[in-house]
């Protein structure tokens, strides 16, 4: 049947050949279309990816005791603001400056939107402290008598004593406490280098510093375009490194060579 | 209106010829320059060599000096050099120039009559009934306000003179007159009031020594020749001499003032927080707007309480600020110094009190900073000061006490 209507002449004559020929291949084609994508499946739009926890926050609840350099808060940006005995650090991050309490607080005379974080010296005390009131301060530090007694007055850290040969020569090397070189130091000098606290009898770094100063040392400056200067000193170097390295590979050679006979 | 014209147009005069040959100026001072030779200050035209015409002409040249500001600019110090015999404005031949000056004379005219009427009108009302004007509470406000109303108007007349500002300018301004008072205090409250206030508040004078305070007092703190700019530091030998204040007032009349000087900054070890000296006070000082002086050396004894005492901070220990407060006493009252000595000494004075115990009122203030160097030794041995052989310094940091961690969170 299919093939008669196909062939009958009556169709022929009226759809012509081309027709004919595309009849059966239209009714073979599968039924489908294109739907493009509404909403994006991947990158921004659906929300960043997040990355690692900061592990971000507070640290340090209210009331709870702190000591100077205590971590209190740690944020983005400045949410909370340091208060008395507090201070910010590079990333914001809120730290104690004296031992006390943290308090959480606001205060509309200094700043009515600003949140801040303080630190109190008893636990009952309140923050903000009222206008006009003095500062609640602590000293926090010992007093002791002073060293090197019989220098007081002459001691003047501008002008250095006159260091001898000796000692120009050893910048920075630890002597025992009754070194020869000691010895022969006067009282002043000594009492300096004794001022140190932990004990290290040695020389003040800015002493150290200007032993080249004293030595009468000068380096060649350098010149930045000098490049034949460079490259003769990169040279020179490139040299004693492959003669220290050829030395080396002789030495080992030599030794193995020796073992083996 | 055309105040800053004629004020120009004064300072023009003499130097039309500078102007014109600026350029040919200019070249004579490099040529000089190169040979080294000394600079002229009357010649100087160009604002970056000032520094060094004001370096080597530090000395005044002419044999009379001028009664002038340090501060002038050497450009107007040469200007007004040359205008030692200025043409006076009547006789200059600019003729909007006199026609500007016509409408300036006639305001002041204006003003000096109603001056003359506000006057009446208060004598008028100091005679009549209390009951007739309202009673004595609103008589007295009428009058304070007319009162006023009259300084603004003896200001409004003279404030568009040019002649007053150039003398103001001069620093020759006669301080009795309320139009240069009224100049200067404009001047002060433009800047030096505010870093005075600035310095006070970043380093907490206030509120540590006094809740609070609004200054009207031009304060300057000098030792011999060293100014004292608020919040320096001051070498120890420096403040070791007694200082001079120079108490500027802008309001009329003399007034009793009682000045005092506080270190807030004492440390007590056992305590373990600061105390409070008083380094200087001293009661029923006069001071005007023509006499400004206050030499803490040559004051007389009946009105000091306690003398000038050296600040000193001892090695390691943080700084001390001094802070010079200048109080203003109740209209016609005087305090008796012994008695205030007895009721306060040196060792914790506690100002807040003092202030409220006498009414006293804080105008004026000051400040500077003092730190251990190597002179405070000798000044502490001289004056007596206890702790030479001390010195301060910080205890090991302490640590929180240690806390178990809570074992179900680190398994």
């Amino acid at each position: 049947m299919w093939s008669k209507s196909l062939f009958s002449a009556p169709l022929r004559s009226i759809a012509g050949e081309s027709l004919l020929r595309f009849q059966p291949c239209l009714r073979l084609l599968p039924i489908s279309q294109v739907r493009n994508a509404a909403h994006a499946a991947e990158g921004r739009a659906n929300g960043a990816k997040k990355g690692a926890g900061k592990r971000l926050g507070l640290k340090k609840g209210a009331e709870e005791l702190v000591v100077p350099g205590v971590i209190i808060f740690r944020q983005r940006g400045s949410k909370w603001h340091p208060g008395e005995n507090c201070a910010m650090g590079r990333d914001h991050t809120i730290y104690a400056t004296e031992k006390g309490y943290v308090k959480y607080y606001r205060d509309p005379n200094r700043n009515p939107k600003k949140k801040y974080i303080g630190v109190v010296f008893e636990r009952h005390w309140r923050l903000p402290v009222p206008v006009g009131e003095p500062r609640r301060r602590r000293l926090g530090m010992l007093a002791v008598p002073r060293e090197s007694e019989g220098q007081v007055g002459s001691l003047s850290p501008l002008t250095p004593a006159g260091l001898d040969g000796e000692a120009a020569g050893l910048p920075g090397v630890a002597v025992a406490a009754t070194s020869p070189e000691e010895s022969s130091m006067g009282e002043g000098e000594l009492a300096k280098r004794r001022r140190r606290k932990d004990y290290v009898v040695r020389e003040s770094n800015w002493e150290i510093g200007r032993t080249a100063e004293k030595a009468g040392v000068t380096a060649t400056k350098f010149v930045r375009k000098d490049r034949f200067r460079a490259w003769r000193r990169a040279a020179a170097r490139h040299r004693r490194i492959s003669e220290t390295k050829s030395v080396g590979r002789k030495a080992k050679k030599g030794k193995q060579g020796k073992v083996k006979k | 209106m055309s105040i800053a014209s004629s004020a120009q147009c004064l300072r023009c005069i003499g130097r039309t010829s500078l102007s014109s040959s600026r350029s040919s100026t200019w070249r004579a001072f490099s040529k000089a320059s190169r040979q080294e030779a000394s600079l002229n200050t009357t010649s100087s035209s160009s604002p970056p060599i000032e520094p060094t015409l004001t370096r080597q002409t530090s000395t005044p040249v002419t044999s009379t000096p001028l009664q002038t500001d340090p501060s002038e600019s050497t450009r107007r110090q040469a200007v007004r050099k040359e205008l030692k015999d200025p043409i006076p404005f009547e006789q200059l031949p600019y003729e909007c120039f006199q026609e500007a000056r016509k409408i300036l004379q006639a305001d002041r005219e204006e003003k000096l009559g109603q001056i003359e009427i506000q006057r009446g009108r208060i004598a008028r009302l100091v005679e009549q009934d209390a009951s007739v004007s309202g009673g004595n509470v609103a008589k007295r406000k009428r009058l304070e306000s007319m009162r006023q109303r009259l300084e603004e108007l003896k200001i409004l007349a003279d404030i568009n003179d040019p002649l007053v500002k150039k003398r103001f300018e001069d620093g020759l301004g006669d301080m009795d007159k309320p139009i240069y008072r009224h100049l200067a205090y404009k001047k002060w409250i433009a800047y030096k009031r505010k870093v005075a206030m600035q310095r006070i508040t970043q380093m907490s004078v206030i509120p540590d020594v006094l809740p609070s305070i609004e200054p009207i007092l031009d304060v300057d703190m000098n030792f011999d020749r060293v100014r004292v700019q608020p919040g320096n530091f001051i070498m120890s030998t420096t403040s070791e001499r007694t200082p001079t204040f120079n108490v500027q007032s802008f309001a009329a009349g003399e007034r009793l003032y009682t000045v005092a000087v506080i270190d807030p900054d004492i440390p007590n070890i056992d305590t373990d927080n600061f105390d409070h000296k008083c380094l200087f006070l001293a009661t029923n000082v006069p001071i005007s707007p023509t006499s400004p002086k206050v030499d803490v050396a040559s004051l007389p004894d009946a009105s000091v309480a306690h003398s000038w005492l050296p600040p000193v901070a001892q090695m390691g220990a943080p700084y001390h600020r001094i802070s010079a407060f200048i109080l203003r006493q109740p209209h016609g009252t005087t305090i008796d110094v012994e008695a205030l000595k007895g009721q306060y000494p040196r060792d914790n004075l506690w100002l807040r009190d003092m202030v409220k115990k006498h009414s006293l009122r804080p105008m004026g203030v000051t400040m500077f900073r003092s730190m251990w160097d190597e002179g405070t030794d000798g000044v502490m041995e001289r004056a007596g000061i206890e702790g030479v052989d001390m010195e301060f310094q910080r205890p090991p940091p302490e640590k929180l006490p240690y806390k178990k961690k809570p074992g179900w969170k680190f398994r």
